[in-house]
């Protein structure tokens, strides 16, 4: 079964291919048009800029695709939320309109639930993934940790409370200045600074439930930026800022994820999400699971598979359309809060 | 009116007091730097208005809506209050085609606004009520300013 999926929830259009053969995925193209360097300057996505761009790209990556007329594609899967909105509508009306040129069933996707999915996209994971599975889910606009009793089955039993983790290096970057996403910004300076150089707050480390708060902790890194203004252009200080900032950040991930996998006996952990690109928490998330889990798998989606991309979407689709749980395209609205269990 | 607030639990106190006192179609603007207190408010002001959810940051979907709890509903003939930041806001325009003049409009809803000083032109004069956020010089103090 071959899908075509459609994601546009942000700020990066993007079209691929996925094959699903028994329990073999295979990524027939997968093509992204990041519209990062138009946000840029802004130093955040914005709305209408975004729709209009995803308008714009929408039919370059439709041609690269090469297929014209929808041969040997079986479904059409389009993201609906969450998102924002207006981008969000953009996909789906693309969806909507090639199942309906090309006669094609139409399966509408959450973003986190592909976002997840894309853990399965690398044929080395699937036989580490063992159920229960916890997933945290980290970028720019959604930090949840998600439980999963079995495959396409999900409970949220913990959120943010306030700002999503790549948010907060989001906000971050912006108090120095450094650029925009600040995910990748934040974690190559922080390779250059002492991660113990400045003691930042965990927010609700301690609480017994599986909530996250960021937003006192991108307050701690302003009042910090405040006391010591003179030091802004010190490049040492701003990289030793980073680590700490990102150690704190980290930490907290990891520690409500040890303690909520702890708690519901979970075989694996996977990680998803843009923020699941960075190399610390990474890394942080395996010395921490072995020494306290050791019988838990750490599972990772490939980098190219951690931030916005269709294939994620397209592989969801297919898993639904196996289950022909098929959406008319007269009825598929979008939801930018959709929520996931 | 000037106030310092000197923790969180104060800030939580003030939004009390600026609930108590709202009315269905306010909008209530804030203006302020990052970290200046807007989200904690905001968060406060949610809970003393009988909202159960947490307050999550919309500054990805730019806009969050949520039922206000039965009694107050009951009381002051308010159904929502959307939570909206325009952080991220570069035109005004922007934030019409996601629906924000439906809720302003709607006599129902109470909407407050993160970063409004961007969106300063679309708001409605009469019934916009400006509240300004600033980092006192204490750690954890707040001041705010309201008009009247």
């Amino acid at each position: 079964m071959k899908i075509l999926g459609i994601e546009t929830s942000c700020d990066e259009t993007a079209l691929a291919v996925v094959e699903a053969r028994g329990q073999d995925f295979f990524v027939r193209k997968n093509l992204v048009y990041s519209q990062i360097p138009i946000h840029e300057k802004f130093g955040g996505v914005v709305p209408e800029v975004a729709a209009r761009a995803h308008v714009e790209k929408l039919p370059i990556l439709l041609e690269e695709l090469g297929n014209k007329n929808g041969k040997g594609i079986d479904a059409i899967a389009a993201v609906n939320g969450p998102g924002l909105v207006t981008s969000l509508r953009v996909g789906v009306e693309l969806g909507k309109a090639l199942a309906f040129l090309w006669d094609k069933p139409l399966v509408d996707v959450n973003h986190i639930e592909a976002h997840i999915i894309a853990n399965w996209l690398t044929k080395k994971n699937i036989k580490l993934i063992k159920f229960p599975s916890l997933a945290l889910v980290v970028s720019g606009g959604h930090t949840e940790l998600i439980l999963m009793k079995k495959k396409g089955e999900y409970k949220k039993i913990g959120q943010t409370l306030d700002d999503a983790a790549g948010e907060a290096f989001d906000k971050v970057a912006k108090i120095f200045n450094l650029g925009y996403p600040g995910g990748p910004i934040i974690s190559e300076w922080a390779k250059r600074g002492n991660p113990q150089a400045i003691d930042f707050p965990r927010p609700l480390v301690n609480k017994p439930n599986f909530d996250f708060s960021f937003s006192g902790l991108k307050t701690a890194v302003l009042y910090e930026a405040k006391k010591n203004s003179t030091k802004l252009n010190n490049k040492k200080y701003i990289a030793d800022v980073c680590a700490s900032f990102q150690e704190a950040a980290v930490d907290t991930l990891v520690a409500k994820t040890i303690r909520a996998a702890e708690k519901h006996n979970v075989k694996s952990i996977m990680l998803a999400g843009g923020v699941s690109a960075n190399e610390w928490l990474r890394k942080e998330m395996k010395i921490a699971v072995k020494k306290y889990l050791p019988k838990v798998n750490v599972i990772v989606p490939e980098l190219k598979y951690t931030g916005d991309n269709a294939a994620m979407v397209a592989l969801t689709g297919a898993l639904k359309a196996r289950e022909k749980k098929f959406t008319k395209f007269e009825k598929i609205g979008v939801d930018p809060n959709l929520s996931l269990g | 009116m000037k106030k310092i607030l000197k923790s969180e639990k104060e800030m939580d106190k003030f939004a009390s007091s600026v609930a108590k006192k709202i009315k269905p179609g306010d909008v209530l603007a804030l203006k302020g730097d990052l970290g200046s207190g807007k989200t904690t408010f905001t968060k406060g002001l949610a809970r003393a208005m009988g909202i159960k959810k947490s307050i999550q940051s919309p500054t990805f979907v730019l806009l969050r809506p949520y039922d206000v709890g039965k009694k107050i509903a009951k009381e002051k003939c308010i159904k929502m209050l959307v939570h909206v930041d325009a952080y991220r806001i570069d035109e005004p325009d922007e934030l019409l085609d996601i629906g924000l003049v439906e809720f302003i409009n709607d006599p129902a809803s109470v909407v407050v606004i993160e970063w409004a000083d961007k969106i300063k032109k679309i708001l409605p004069r009469g019934r916009t009520k400006w509240i300004k956020f600033k980092l006192g010089t204490a750690l954890n103090e707040r001041i705010v300013e309201t008009k009247n």
